[in-house]
């Protein structure tokens, strides 16, 4: 079945629409308007519920003239990820209107959110490279609005620069492995299909090769990885992530833990079959391994239960990475399986503890706990999820992390990776140990001993609940049956995330495997070790301490205050408002690069010079460059305008010689309004005693700006052809018969090029009226009648 | 040969031109924009060559009506076309450079770029 074009424009276009009307509309509700996100967001859902199970591409012709289509690819993993974007996007706009009750600056806070839902609609359905770069930044601009939705808080202003510099700039990296593989697809699949990834994706193998015979393929490979990264917050670059913690809670559930941080994990899924290999599996299940264990770690060391839960999102993200890394069919399934998964518990994770925080009025973990007597309901629900979490049976969780085991431990029979086949599975099971240990954590503010310190806790609206039980609920769904998740939606998005797929089956252990033990170790481990969380705790936050380099952000808080001293020091040597550095600057610059091009192209050769000039020019020329030396150095000013009026002329002479009288005459009546002007102004102003301080280092400078347009002039007038061009052939052979004149160069500027005429004319008319403004317009004072005069010449030299 | 001289005629303006240009007084400034100016005028005409004058040269046709030979010699009309812009606008550049300048020696009561700039 192929998708309906308008329905699937529809979903990615609406909520960018009502993104824009939402100030209005805010007017309109007030902070109900948070409800009628949900609708567009419902609506959303079920438009792209409608297409369910349609494969194809859709195509909208955008720039039509240059062949431009807005390309949409929609199957099972997209569709996967953009009903996850809609339907959570919905439960948040229902939890918000209750959660941010009271807020200001509402009516940015919803239409960043719509905005954001729409991106990550055009990010999971777009097959144009194009768009899917253009959607994707505009994800991590929502998230940079959104973080920073406390403008007053330098805090929040903080953690919302640092996700965009992170995010944006692994965006930028992003771009150029796309500018590379359009280079690529160009060339192996035609100039069509050079932005068309669903023509890459169908072409696997054509495109391996020409990416490997041009040497793009490891390039192509670590650009995606560093996009790819750092959206979803992979080590060492995961430090965003918790930062952005700052950002309104539901805010953090939908943004950094559902949606936007899976970006990067949904791409890697898409291009899996173009790029996958042991290059892949080195990088993505090292990479993924890492962040799973290190954030499991930093997890453990969290204060407050939504660092808890970002560290742990980072780890969960991390796991969905090495998932994918694995190149095995295990390795699709445990990426697609667990990003349904993750989205479901931690989501629900997210609004729990917002309604902690909402109602008890902490975040911090040492104050919490014994919840269950004041809010049963929330309580009840994170057994569900948090154990799921844990990856403790028979939750949801658990059937992905052991879909990671197994792919771990396949890893060996594909690939021969030596020690890795065996050091992969133990970290695994090793950073799974304190997912446990954390997991136990998080549930533990609802059991055990109720702190005194804690005061009321009020009951939460119904809203707050609603939206975390519905996710609850589902989480509970797939625990209990989770072959209907798999025939529901993870089936399809495993077959286009996977090289060879095929049937895929998960269910509770029966018998004794090696994956099973791994889960047994993690979870027993993790128990044994739950009386020792503090110790633990306490330990793993003495690193940082005791050696700071060893924490990424301290590497970015260095970089953040070096990269404004740098910027300012240069600043202040290039930009510091004196002409002379401007000039000497941009003049060096310009010749050093002129003279580097040429000699990089072997341009300086002097073989044969293309032009000779009859010894009479040479001679007007030679008298012309003496006048300009004597403006050099000339004392006084009424010195240097007069020989700067015989240079002039002389170069009036050379137009007369060279066959150009219109130019001569041209050049006469200036040079002589020139002077005129000139003698005007000179009278009204001192002279100026000029010292001799700089001379040196200006000559150099000069010398090497002559030098380099005297090479200029002999490269590039060497290749000028004998007889005239068929430009100026044309307009000498048109001239009469199309013109109506025999004055080649007046035909042209009045007839053929009529409107660069007129534009020039426009200029000399600004400059007239700019001079006339800056004698007359002076504050108070009379112009001057002698330059007014000049300026009316000036008028009059227009009409040339 | 002579395209040497040419070459050495348009560096060595180009070079006069970048001296006038840091120097601190603003006149002195004009007029190297205005050196400048005069020798990309030179150099962009003899891009379209130049050959010893003569009747044939000139780009203006003889006669009249539908008899119109074109010489085969005709300077290029297009580099003089641009070249003559280049004047105009050049004109226009230096007039309102100059004015620009007694305007700023009303205002400061000084023409030094170097006691002007953004930290008065």
């Amino acid at each position: 079945m192929t998708p309906e074009s308008s329905i699937v424009l529809a979903a990615v276009v609406l909520p960018f629409l009502v993104a824009g009307l939402t100030p209005l509309l805010y007017r309109a509700l007030g902070e109900r308007v948070g409800y009628a996100g949900a609708a567009v967001a419902a609506l959303c859902f079920g438009l792209l519920a409608t297409q369910y199970g349609t494969e194809g591409v859709v195509e909208v012709a955008w720039i039509p003239s240059l062949e431009i289509a807005l390309q949409f690819y929609v199957d099972g993993w997209g569709l996967l990820f953009a009903s996850l974007a809609s339907g959570i996007g919905t439960l948040i706009f229902l939890y918000s209107p209750s959660y941010m009750h009271g807020e200001t600056g509402l009516a940015r806070f919803y239409t960043a959110l719509l905005a954001f839902m729409g991106s990550i609609v055009g990010v999971a359905l777009a097959a144009n490279l194009i768009a899917i770069f253009v959607f994707w930044e505009l994800t991590s601009l929502c998230s940079f609005v959104l973080i920073g939705h406390h403008t007053g808080d330098a805090d929040s202003q903080y953690a919302a620069r640092m996700a965009m510099f992170v995010t944006v700039g692994g965006g930028l990296f992003l771009l150029v492995g796309f500018l590379l593989l359009s280079i690529v697809a160009g060339d192996v699949l035609g100039p069509a299909a050079a932005f068309d990834l669903t023509a890459m994706l169908e072409n696997t193998d054509a495109m391996e090769s020409g990416l490997r015979e041009r040497g793009y393929f490891l390039p192509v490979l670590g650009l995606l990885a560093i996009g790819a990264g750092t959206k979803s917050a992979q080590v060492p670059v995961h430090f965003w992530l918790p930062n952005a913690m700052a950002a309104p809670t539901p805010v953090s559930a939908f943004l950094h833990s559902a949606t936007m941080v899976k970006v990067g994990v949904y791409f890697l899924g898409r291009v899996r079959p173009l790029l996958v290999g042991v290059e892949w599996l080195l990088l993505f299940a090292t990479v993924g391994l890492a962040t799973m264990t290190v954030c499991a770690l930093l997890a453990v060391a969290a204060t407050d239960i939504k660092e808890l839960l970002a560290y742990s999102t980072a780890s969960h993200l991390g796991l969905m990475v090495a998932g994918f890394g694995f190149t095995s069919i295990y390795g699709a399934e445990t990426g697609v399986f667990h990003l349904l998964n993750h989205a479901l518990f931690k989501a629900a994770l997210f609004l729990i503890a917002g309604i902690v925080a909402h109602e008890a009025g902490s975040r911090k973990l040492s104050e919490l706990g014994g919840l269950r007597r004041d809010l049963p309901i929330t309580a009840a629900m994170t057994v569900v999820v948090a154990l799921s979490m844990g990856g403790i049976p028979p939750f949801n969780g658990f059937y992905s992390k052991e879909l990671l085991f197994e792919a771990a431990l396949e890893a060996s029979h594909y690939h021969d990776i030596g020690a890795l086949g065996w050091i992969y599975p133990a970290v695994a099971v090793f950073g799974s140990i304190f997912t446990v240990l954390y997991s136990l954590r998080f549930l533990s503010l609802f059991f055990g001993e109720r702190p005194d310190e804690l005061g009321e806790v009020h009951r939460p609206a119904i809203p707050l609940v609603a939206a975390p039980a519905v996710l609850t609920v589902l989480a509970a769904v797939v625990s209990v049956d989770p072959e209907l998740a798999v025939r529901a939606a993870v089936q399809s998005g495993v077959d286009a995330t996977a090289v060879d797929p095929h049937e895929m089956h998960v269910g509770l252990p029966t018998e004794y495997s090696t994956p099973v033990g791994m889960s047994a170790v993690a979870i027993v481990g993790g128990l044994v070790a739950y009386p020792f969380y503090d110790r633990l705790h306490a330990g793993i936050r003495a690193v940082p301490r005791g050696l700071p380099p060893s924490s990424p952000s301290w590497w970015y808080g260095s970089l953040v205050d070096v990269l404004p001293r740098a910027g300012a020091g240069l600043a202040a040597r290039v930009h510091n408002g004196l002409l002379r550095t401007y000039a000497t600057w941009t003049l060096a610059a310009t010749a050093a690069f002129a003279l580097a091009g040429f000699a990089a192209t072997g341009m300086i050769s002097a073989t044969g010079l293309g032009i000779e000039i009859p010894i009479a020019v040479a001679l007007v020329l030679v008298v012309a460059v003496a006048a300009g030396l004597a403006v050099a150095l000339s004392e006084t000013h009424v010195a240097g305008v007069l020989t700067l009026s015989i240079l002039g002329f002389m170069v009036a002479i050379f137009y007369i010689l060279a066959s150009a009288p219109d130019l001569a005459l041209t050049q006469l009546v200036v040079e002589t309004l020139v002077l005129l002007i000139f003698l005007l102004v000179i009278e009204e102003i001192p002279e100026f005693d000029e010292s001799l301080g700089r001379t040196a280092r200006d000559a150099v400078l000069s010398v090497a700006v002559g030098a380099t347009v005297f090479v200029t002039v002999l490269v590039a007038t060497d290749s000028r052809p004998g007889a005239t061009t068929d430009v100026a052939r044309y307009y000498a052979t048109r001239a009469v018969p199309e013109g109506g004149g025999t004055n080649i160069v007046n035909v042209t500027l009045v007839d053929f090029r009529g409107f660069d005429t007129l534009g020039e004319l426009a200029v000399v008319a600004l400059a007239a009226i700019s001079i006339l403004t800056l004698i007359v317009m002076r504050s108070g004072h009379g112009a001057d009648p002698g330059t007014e005069s000049g300026t009316e010449a000036t008028d009059g030299g227009d009409d040339e | 040969m002579t395209g040497v001289i040419l070459a050495g005629v348009i560096g060595a303006l180009f070079a006069l031109g970048t001296f006038l240009l840091l120097r601190r007084d603003l006149i002195r400034v004009v007029w190297g924009l205005a050196i400048i100016s005069q020798a990309a005028n030179v150099y962009l005409l003899a891009m379209g060559g130049i050959a010893e004058g003569t009747a044939e040269t000139v780009p203006v046709l003889e006669g009249h009506g539908h008899e119109i030979h074109v010489p085969m010699a005709v300077a290029d009309p297009l580099v003089q076309a641009l070249v003559l812009t280049a004047i105009v606008i050049g004109f226009g550049m230096t007039a309102f450079a100059l004015v620009l300048s007694y305007r700023v020696y009303e205002e400061h009561g000084t023409l030094d770029v170097s006691k002007l700039g953004d930290r008065e």
